[in-house]
C-alpha cells in the first residue's frame, strides 16, 4: 500500500474533470489566447473569459477584475509592490500585515520597508487569529495597504476578514488578502466588496500548479491604481504581461466552478474525515495548535509532545506523507514564525506536523500511524 | 436546474428581455432541449451558457470586448456539431 497523501494545503491531486479540461487545451485546443484571427485562437480566448468568470462568481467580482497570474505568490506581489508607486506618489507610505503571512507576502513587504515604506506586523493570539482591535491601534490616516491573510497555511485558521473589513468602513486603505488556503473552500468572507484585493491558487482547489489569479475590485467603478511589475505585452489589462496559459487557466476555472458548487458537500466530508483522523490519534495525547473552532475543517496542526517532527515525517513516510510547521534552510531547522507568534513554546512547535486532507483522500492506517509514532516517543522519552 | 434547464432559461430571457435575435436563439434552445445528444459535451455548453447571458450586439465595438456576440455564439454552435 502506498502512503495517503496528507499534505493538501502544500498541494491537493488535480481533481479528473480538471485533468480533462486541462488536456483538452494542451493537446488539441491549443491556439493562443492572443491571437483570436482563427478558430484556435478565439476558442483559447474563449476558454479564458470563461474561467475568469468562473473565479470571478466564488468571490462575487465581475469578470474584468480577474487578472491571472502564475500563482499567488505573484498575485500578492502584485498586490503589494503593485501599489508601490502610488504609495510614493501619494506620500501613503504606510502598510499593514500580519505576524502569520506566508513568505509570499512577508517577502514582498519587507522589500516595500526597502523603499521607505513603514510596515506594522499585527500579533495574533495562542487561538492564531489576529485580534481587530490591534489593527484598530495602528490604522493611520496614510495607511496604503492592509494585507491580512484568509487562512493561515500552518494552522488552517481563518482570520477575521468580516471584522477587519468592518473596521476599515470610512478608511481609504486598500484590503488585501492572500486567499490561497481559503478560496474555494470558505466562500462568503470573500464575497464582502471591502475585500477588493485577492490572491487566490489553482492547485489549492484541485487545479494544476502555475496559475492563479489577483481579484482586483473596482473602486467607485475606477481600478485600483496598480502598476504591473513585468513588461513587455498588454495581456490582463496590461497589469500581467506574457502569453496566457490557457490550459492551466482553462483548468484553474473549471476547479473554481467545482469548489463554489461543492464546497459544503467537501467540507463535510472534510469534517468527518477530521474527526476520524482526532480519534484515532487521541492515544498519543496531541494538543492542538490553534483554535479549532475557527478552522477549516480539511487541517489540523498537531503538537506531538515527545515526537521530533522531523523524525515523525520521515518515519512515517510510508504509511502518510505529512509535513511539519518548520521549513529546513541550508540543513538547520528553522522553527515555524506562525507557531512562534501564536506563543508556541519551541520545543512544542518542534513537535508540531501539520495534516491536510481532501474530499479525495483515502482513510490511511491509523492504528499504524500511532504505533510508529509511540514507538519514537518511547525512544526519546528514554533514550533510546 | 442542470446545465441544460440554465441555458433554456439564459436563452429564453434574453429573447424576451435582451438582444438575442430569434434567429440566433433556435439553434441554441435545440441544443438546450437535446440534453441526451450533447451531454458528454458539458464544457461546450457551459462556453455557450456564458455566451447567451453575456450577449451583446456589440459586442465587438470599442477597444476592449467584454461581452460576447452571434459569432461567439455561432462558433460554438459549430464546434459542438463538430465534436
Amino acid at each position: 500500500m502506498s502512503a495517503v497523501y496528507l499534505d493538501c494545503n502544500a498541494t491537493t491531486p488535480l481533481e479528473p474533470s480538471v485533468a480533462e479540461v486541462v488536456r483538452r487545451f494542451m493537446e488539441k485546443d491549443y491556439g493562443n489566447p492572443a491571437s483570436p484571427v482563427h478558430d484556435f485562437g478565439t476558442f483559447a480566448r474563449m476558454a479564458v473569459e470563461k474561467a475568469r468568470g468562473e473565479v470571478a462568481e466564488v468571490v462575487g467580482a465581475r469578470r474584468d477584475e480577474v487578472i491571472f497570474t502564475s500563482g499567488a505568490t505573484e498575485a500578492n506581489n502584485l498586490a503589494i509592490l503593485g501599489l508601490a508607486a502610488h504609495g510614493l506618489a501619494t506620500g501613503r507610505r504606510h502598510v499593514i500585515g500580519t505576524k502569520i503571512e506566508h513568505k509570499a507576502v512577508l517577502e514582498p513587504l519587507e522589500a516595500l520597508t526597502a523603499l521607505g515604506f513603514e510596515v506594522d506586523l499585527l500579533p495574533v493570539g495562542s487561538d492564531g487569529r489576529v485580534c481587530v482591535e490591534e489593527l484598530q491601534a495602528v490604522l493611520r490616516p496614510d495607511t496604503l495597504l492592509v494585507t491580512i491573510m484568509h487562512v493561515n497555511n500552518e494552522t488552517g485558521v481563518i482570520q477575521p476578514l468580516a471584522e477587519i473589513a468592518a473596521a476599515l468602513e470610512g478608511h481609504p486603505a486598500i484590503l488585501h488578502t492572500d486567499a490561497a488556503q481559503g478560496f474555494g473552500k470558505d466562500i462568503f468572507p470573500l464575497q464582502s466588496p471591502r475585500i477588493e484585493l485577492i490572491s487566490i491558487s489553482a492547485h489549492k482547489i484541485y487545479g494544476p500548479k502555475g496559475v492563479g489569479a489577483l481579484v482586483a475590485r473596482k473602486r467607485s467603478g475606477s481600478p485600483l491604481p496598480l502598476r504591473p511589475l513585468m513588461f513587455g505585452g498588454g495581456q490582463e489589462q496590461g497589469l500581467r504581461p506574457g502569453t496566457l496559459p490557457a490550459p492551466l487557466i482553462a483548468g484553474l476555472g473549471t476547479a473554481a466552478r467545482l469548489a463554489g458548487r461543492n464546497h459544503l458537500e467537501r467540507n463535510e466530508m472534510n469534517r468527518q474525515f477530521r474527526a476520524r483522523a482526532l480519534a484515532a490519534l487521541a492515544p498519543l495525547k496531541p494538543t492542538v495548535n490553534g483554535d479549532p473552532a475557527y478552522a477549516l475543517p480539511h487541517a489540523v496542526n498537531l503538537a506531538l509532545h515527545g515526537i521530533p517532527a522531523a523524525r515523525a515525517i520521515d518515519a512515517l513516510k510510508d504509511l502518510v506523507a505529512v509535513s511539519s510547521s518548520s521549513a529546513c534552510t541550508a540543513g538547520s531547522t528553522e522553527t515555524s514564525h506562525v507557531l512562534a507568534a501564536m506563543g508556541v513554546p519551541r520545543c512544542t512547535a518542534d513537535c508540531s506536523i501539520r495534516l491536510a486532507w481532501s474530499h479525495l483522500t483515502p482513510e490511511p492506517d491509523w492504528a499504524g500511524v500511532v504505533a510508529l509514532l509511540q514507538s519514537i516517543r518511547t525512544e526519546f522519552t528514554h533514550g533510546g | 436546474m442542470d446545465i441544460f434547464d440554465e441555458l433554456e432559461e439564459a436563452t429564453n430571457y434574453q429573447l424576451a428581455h435582451g438582444d438575442l435575435p430569434v434567429w440566433l436563439a433556435e439553434p441554441v434552445l435545440e441544443v438546450a432541449r437535446n440534453r441526451d445528444k450533447y451531454r458528454d459535451k458539458e464544457y461546450l455548453i457551459e462556453l455557450l451558457l456564458m455566451q447567451v447571458r453575456e450577449y451583446d450586439t456589440y459586442a465587438e465595438a470599442g477597444c476592449c470586448k467584454w461581452a460576447f456576440d452571434w459569432e461567439d455564439i455561432k462558433r460554438s454552435l459549430k464546434k459542438l456539431l463538430e465534436e
